[in-house]
């Protein structure tokens, strides 16, 4: 009978549940309600926690405050979409309550487990029942219950928590209608349910590959992989402690990551207080360690060669590449009072976005959440006192919030914007003689005029607000629901604007997507035009993938 | 007492009948169009103008010349001893550089007032100062209270197209901050003696909240407060009256109480919006 955990063992449960999540992914996404082809919740929290297993499987031997730090700000920075968001919070606060430990007793769970739940619940502005936070929550309650019988049976006490968390997930249905139309469980909650069916499974010592498991739909220049890999392209091993006598905070660690990107790869940096660990594979192992004295003195070195003889010049084109697209990215944008960030993918877009004021674009949205990570960079990299960020979809809007939360040095306004349209609203409704409060209110308010439906393909089939749909129709998506369903694209595009219109409409925007036409966006134009004369009627590409047509009407 | 003859220019919206009714005198501004010469509100109306105007016709604005100015001063000092000269704001036009200069021969029998305003703004200047003239103030007098006033004044304007503004080229700043491919309704400000952008918008109505805050933001900030006794209301459009009914309802509902004059907007400003534009203006009430 087993009655700690120590961190070793955490730090193998930790890498086990990440992995477990990672090859369910699929499956997860496949639990979302909307039969939209997204990456999803899948995908977004296999990411999320990747970024932390990232950080944790590069430590050697960790001791609990390391491995609850690399845990907490890796899964903080790699957090994208709400599930995603969630659980780096569940993380936070889970971390937070054990890091003082030196191996975990069944009371010290149920306290972490208490406190992480705290901690999402808290990140949520309108938490939700029958979520992911519901899961958490259940879990935390038998944990709990546990303890106070006297529970020290940690293998008993894993095995009942995670029985009773699945009870509540099969409960989530009952709870949001939504699930049980879809006839699907909540997938952030499965997700959060794998991670601890993983971390149980290498509690009980099955068996466990504690290599990292490949991260897949990551962008190419995120894209870290470990020794896995065959070819081994950065030769030295590099590894060595900064001990600090300058401030580290999180916009020198993104600085000094984004360096060590630029001269290799499988980077860890795990900050602690008044020490950094790193780890990097480089041809140049001199620059790393230049780069790190500037935030203090050395320990622990340790550099070896990796590769006996090995097909350098194979690579040297793509680190030119690299390291030529780092130095662009590098550039310093002037200084000014006030800077927009949107996070929008296909080129029409960008240029509208772009033409109107907007100085740095995440590419991304309903296909590619970026991490909270994604927009700090962006952050740093617009030279403005004062940040907007423009989410432009529901599921980004925590990732931005997070971010924003982590930033010290600049003023960050989140306008919560759920579309695209409603970015475009936001950016123009800006006042520069106003101050961020103000515009931040005057932002929030005119959204809320725009309406926005969009034209997507069902990858499945499935019934939603009383619309059965079959795989491969045409969806025209509100902001409250299916608006229309079909089997030409043109129609389901018109369908959707006829049940967006009122009266007090005046403006139609059409941004059509990389898979359209101009010709049928001209046809669609004319017939809206036709049938809503007292509307302006406004054509533009967007470029959208996936997307067909993305309309607004305000 | 001296007597003070009380003159403006026609971009103070004051037609020659209600110049008759009122004892203010208006010189009215010259255009070419076409290559012809008309006078605002003497040899061209302003619904005459807009068919020019939309039909695409070559506006041109200019000062009055300094002929015109100083017939009219020559025959009113026949009849007042002192002139307060109100040209609209010299922010937009040398009009009130070139009176100055003119009145420099008149021995300080000519007042030229730089207070940057123009149109509703300037009507009012014109009112107060005739209210003014009729308390005994001397044209001096006038001049420098006028002046004092001069920030206490603000104009937002909502486009309905941002045509004419390019065309004209004469407002580049406002012009050159708003390029993009949408269809965009530009909100500008004028604030002293510039015209300058301040905001934009996709639609009359996002326009509209924005003119409205901004003024409800200046009245608090600098003007003491959204209070009727203490500040003129006023809204100013061009072409297009309907709208310009409706938006005075709409501000009435914001404003309750408050005295809003209405005006078409002078046709020297309307050349290069446009029509279809909506201005609302506000400017604090002199308490004499």
């Amino acid at each position: 009978m087993t009655n700690t955990i120590d961190a070793k063992l955490l730090a193998k449960m930790f890498l086990a549940g990440a992995k477990n999540l990672e090859s369910k992914k699929e499956w997860i996404n496949d639990l979302n309600v909307f039969p939209v082809p997204d990456g999803d919740t899948g995908t977004n929290m296999t990411l999320t926690i990747m970024a932390a297993a990232k950080d944790v499987s590069g430590m050697d031997n960790p001791d609990m405050a390391f491995l609850c730090k690399a845990i907490s700000s890796g899964s903080l920075r790699g957090a994208r979409g709400n599930s995603g968001v969630i659980l780096s919070q569940l993380f936070r606060g889970f971390t937070k309550s054990i890091r003082e430990k030196d191996a975990l007793t069944v009371p010290d769970l149920a306290d972490a487990m208490e406190k992480a739940v705290e901690t999402a619940y808290k990140a949520v502005m309108k938490p939700k029942e029958g979520t992911i936070l519901t899961v958490a929550k259940g879990a935390s309650v038998r944990a709990r219950e546990l303890a106070e019988e006297g529970c020290e049976d940690l293998s008993f006490f894993l095995d009942e928590v995670i029985k009773y968390a699945d009870e509540v997930l099969e409960q989530t249905p009952e709870m949001l209608p939504v699930l049980k139309q879809a006839g699907v469980v909540d997938s952030g909650g499965q997700g959060l349910m794998q991670v601890l069916k993983g971390a149980y499974d290498c509690f009980l010592g099955k068996e466990i590959d504690l290599s990292l498991p490949e991260v897949t739909h990551v962008k190419p220049a995120m894209n870290i992989d470990a020794q896995a890999d065959a070819d081994i392209k950065f030769g030295y091993c590099t590894e060595f402690i900064i001990l600090l006598s300058k401030t580290f905070n999180i916009k020198h660690e993104i600085d000094f990551k984004e360096y060590l990107e630029s001269i290799g790869d499988s980077i860890v940096v795990v900050a602690d207080d008044d020490v950094v660990k790193v780890h990097v594979h480089t041809n140049d192992p001199g620059l790393a360690i230049q780069r790190a004295l500037k935030y203090g003195a050395l320990s622990n070195m340790k550099i070896d060669n990796m590769r006996l003889e090995h097909q350098e010049k194979l690579f040297k084109m793509e680190e030119a590449a690299k390291e030529e697209s780092a130095a662009a990215q590098d550039t310093q944008m002037p200084h000014k009072d006030t800077g927009f960030i949107a996070v929008s993918v296909g080129e029409g877009l960008s240029e509208i976005f772009k033409g109107l004021g907007v100085d740095y674009i995440i590419e991304g949205g309903q296909t590619m959440n970026p991490s909270t990570e994604d927009m700090l960079n962006a952050i740093d990299k617009v030279n403005a006192d004062t940040v907007y960020i423009l989410p432009n979809n529901k599921n980004i809007i925590l990732a931005a919030n997070q971010a924003q939360t982590l930033v010290e040095d600049k003023k960050v306004v989140v306008i919560p914007t759920k579309t695209v349209p409603q970015g475009i609203t936001a950016v123009i409704n800006y006042v520069p003689d106003l101050s961020a409060e103000e515009n931040a209110e005057t932002m929030s308010e005119e959204i809320k005029n725009v309406k926005t439906g969009q034209v997507t393909y069902a990858v499945r089939d499935t019934m939603i607000d009383d619309k059965e749909i079959k795989e491969g129709d045409y969806m025209g998506i509100g902001d409250a629901g299916i608006l229309s369903v079909g089997k030409d694209v043109s129609e389901v595009a018109y369908e959707m604007v006829a049940d967006m219109m009122d009266d007090s409409l005046e403006l139609i925007s059409i941004y059509y997507g990389e898979d359209v036409s101009e010709e049928d966006a001209e046809a669609l134009k004319d017939r809206i035009e036709g049938a809503y004369p007292s509307c302006d009627v406004e054509l533009q590409f967007g470029g959208q993938p996936i997307y067909y047509y993305i309309i607004s009407a305000e | 007492m001296a007597s003070v003859a009380i003159v403006t220019d026609s971009n103070s919206g004051i037609t020659q009948m209600q110049a008759n009714e009122l004892g203010i005198h208006v010189i009215p501004m010259p255009f070419m169009i076409d290559e012809k010469n008309y006078f605002e509100d003497i040899s061209l109306t302003q619904k005459e103008f807009y068919e020019r105007l939309e039909a695409g016709a070559d506006v041109i604005t200019s000062q009055p010349s300094p002929e015109q100015v100083m017939d009219m001063w020559d025959r009113l000092l026949d009849e007042y001893d002192e002139i307060v000269h109100i040209p609209m704001s010299s922010g937009l036009s040398g009009s009130c550089q070139s009176a100055m200069m003119l009145s420099g021969d008149y021995d300080n029998k000519v007042q030229v007032v730089n207070n940057q305003r123009i149109s509703v703004t300037q009507r009012q200047s014109a009112l107060d100062a005739k209210m003014l003239a009729e308390r005994g103030k001397s044209a001096a007098e006038i001049k420098r209270i006028l002046e004092e006033d001069k920030f206490n004044s603000s104009i937002y304007i909502m486009l309905d197209t941002l045509y004419y503004l390019k065309k004209g080229g004469r407002i580049t700043p406002a012009a050159a901050a708003i390029g993009t491919l949408l269809k965009l309704k530009p909100v500008l400000q004028i604030q002293g003696d510039k015209l300058d952008a301040f905001s934009k918008a996709r639609t009359t109505a996002q326009g509209k909240n924005t003119m409205i805050s901004a003024i409800r933001n200046d009245m608090e900030s600098r003007f003491g407060g959204a209070d009727k006794d203490n500040i003129w209301l006023q809204i100013a459009y061009t072409k297009d009256l309907e709208a310009a009914e409706q938006f005075k309802e709409e501000l009435l509902k914001e404003f309750p109480g408050f005295d809003v004059h209405m005006d078409p907007l002078s046709l020297s400003v309307a050349c290069h919006i446009g029509p279809g534009a909506l201005a609302v203006a506000c400017c604090k009430k002199m308490h004499i």
